[in-house]
């Protein structure tokens, strides 16, 4: 790692411009107001940057509070793991707290990684979920794409279909009125006055009308198959 | 024959011959400070202090805030929208100009012969974050890219384009990188995470959702490919009218070129170890397992 290498640097370095923590100043015994640092660099010219005053740091090493852990009378919160950490980073090794304890122990370190390996997964993890999810959305789109192309494509044959069918509805519908005026008009020639359509005379005519009717089909349907059969018979008689 | 002259002159008479300056000596510059208000004293702060005439107004008995007398109030009367759904809960980024920026920079107040991170940022007092508000971080905004003229390392947490642009047509290089809550409390305040005693975590990955913002070369995230990074800095300077210049043979190219590993918070301090103020030292760890999971 690049931090390495610096890592020797960074430590004698540290009363100057600190990487991660503030730029200390220069000028170790002045606290007021902001204080400059001039750097030199590598091209020569005098850069001059300012810094504001870092906050005091108390540390209280001359005479550092470190409560009794056996006494009754320390109260539980300053027994804890947590002010021992906090002792150390103020006092450092006057503290009296063992270095080790700052880490957390093997236990606790298997309770970490195992959640971070269930809520934080690792990069190729997060890559796959995204591109699983994309692909879904983008086949979905398509898909409903698709359908929409192939029902616009077939939109004027239905439009075409729809325009015949509402002609022939209207043309069957112009039929229909005139078959009734005229089965009107043959009830009123037969019995002389305008009778109603829904009567039961009205109807005994129209029954009558259709068997008439069909009698009439059933002997052109004869006569047709006779002319049919004599027009067969004779051009078989020709050939032969 | 000239005669020699004295370095100094006059200003090191002056030193030498005036008395030393005491607080009996000193007074501000004028239009510096302001009276303040007195109030509840003499012929116009007094009587009525500046309360007004009787009512809720001087009896300092006034209704909470947007009420409107009993009429719905306006944050009542407006009615709810999904776009707003989960407003106060979405990351946010304190804006950043470039012309803020070069502000900074011409004061010196920020570094340019470093690279500039958020922590150097902050250090200047050039931006505010506050973590515990759904702060994620700093975006750099390209207002005052016309007058940017500054050749330096910068990372950020998000960069319009305009501001990468800019950013690079002088010869700096930026980087988008992302810190988790946890990891943006420390970077900006890292002395009194150092006073605590803690060691330094390891940064986390972003969410899902924000992985594909940090894996495109476009943003120039730090997740990205290198290559694609050097392709997209060609397009850019393409796209936008400007010879790229080429880094690699820049005097600050080591500097130029310094990024933070995927897990670092700090440069030159990786996760894992314990800086102690008060004794200048580092303390890292030995413990195989502590080790594996810290580089991680």
């Amino acid at each position: 790692m690049k931090s390495t290498n610096s890592r020797s640097e960074k430590r004698s370095v540290a009363a100057r411009t600190h990487r991660g923590g503030r730029a200390v100043s220069c000028g170790r015994g002045r606290r007021s107001g902001a204080e400059g640092c001039n750097t030199l660099s590598k091209s020569g010219v005098l850069l001059q940057t300012a810094s504001y005053n870092p906050r005091p740091l108390k540390l209280n090493l001359k005479e550092p509070f470190i409560p009794d852990k056996d006494s009754r009378k320390t109260p539980e919160w300053q027994k804890t793991a947590r002010y021992d950490r906090k002792l150390f980073g103020r006092h450092g090794s006057a503290s009296g707290v063992d270095p080790a304890s700052l880490w957390p122990s093997h236990e606790e370190l298997d309770k970490i990684i195992a959640e971070e390996k269930e809520w934080h997964p690792p990069l190729e993890v997060m890559l796959k979920n995204i591109e699983a999810r994309e692909k879904q959305e983008t086949e979905k789109r398509l898909a409903k794409e698709k359908l929409i192309a192939a029902n616009m494509a077939k939109m004027p044959q239905m439009i075409a279909d729809w325009r015949r069918e509402k002609r022939e509805a209207k043309i069957k519908l112009n039929e229909e009125k005139a078959r009734r005026a005229k089965l009107l008009a043959e009830a009123r020639v037969r019995f002389g006055h305008a009778i109603d359509p829904r009567s039961a005379k009205f109807k005994e005519m129209v029954a009558e009308i259709d068997k008439e009717e069909k009698k009439k089909k059933k002997l052109m349907k004869r006569r047709l198959k006779e002319e049919q059969e004599a027009a067969t018979v004779t051009p078989s008689a020709t050939s032969s | 024959m000239s005669f020699p002259k004295k370095p100094g002159g006059k200003a090191l008479d002056a030193l030498q011959n005036l008395p030393r300056i005491t607080l009996a000596n000193l007074r501000p510059e004028p239009g510096a400070t302001t009276e303040e208000k007195k109030r509840g004293r003499g012929q116009h702060g007094g009587n009525r202090s500046g309360r007004g005439h009787k009512g809720e107004r001087q009896r300092g008995n006034r209704p909470r805030l947007g009420f409107e007398g009993g009429q719905t109030p306006f944050y009542l009367a407006i009615p709810k929208y999904g776009y707003n759904e989960g407003h106060s809960r979405r990351p946010q980024y304190q804006p950043l100009s470039l012309k803020r920026l070069q502000y900074l920079i011409d004061l010196g107040r920020v570094d340019p012969t470093q690279p500039i991170d958020l922590t150097q940022l902050v250090n200047a007092r050039g931006v505010t974050i506050q973590p515990l508000k759904r702060d994620y971080g700093v975006q750099l905004v390209d207002e005052g890219a016309d007058i940017f003229a500054a050749k330096i390392n910068i990372e950020v947490q998000r960069a319009s384009e305009g501001a990468i642009a800019a950013i690079e047509k002088n010869g700096g290089v930026i980087t988008t990188s992302f810190y988790d809550p946890i990891s943006l409390g420390i970077v900006i305040k890292p002395v009194p995470f150092f006073m605590r005693g803690q060691p330094i975590p390891k940064r986390m990955l972003p969410g899902e959702d924000m992985v594909p913002y940090y894996t495109d070369a476009e943003n120039r995230g730090y997740l990205a490919d290198p290559e694609k990074i050097q392709q997209a800095r060609l397009a850019l300077a393409q796209k936008y009218g400007y010879i790229l210049p080429d880094i690699s043979k820049d005097e600050l190219y080591h500097m130029l070129s310094m990024r933070k590993d995927v897990r670092q918070i700090f440069f030159g301090l990786s996760p894992g170890w314990v800086v102690n103020m008060s004794e200048k030292k580092i303390l890292k760890p030995t413990d195989e397992k502590l080790l594996k999971y810290y580089s991680s």
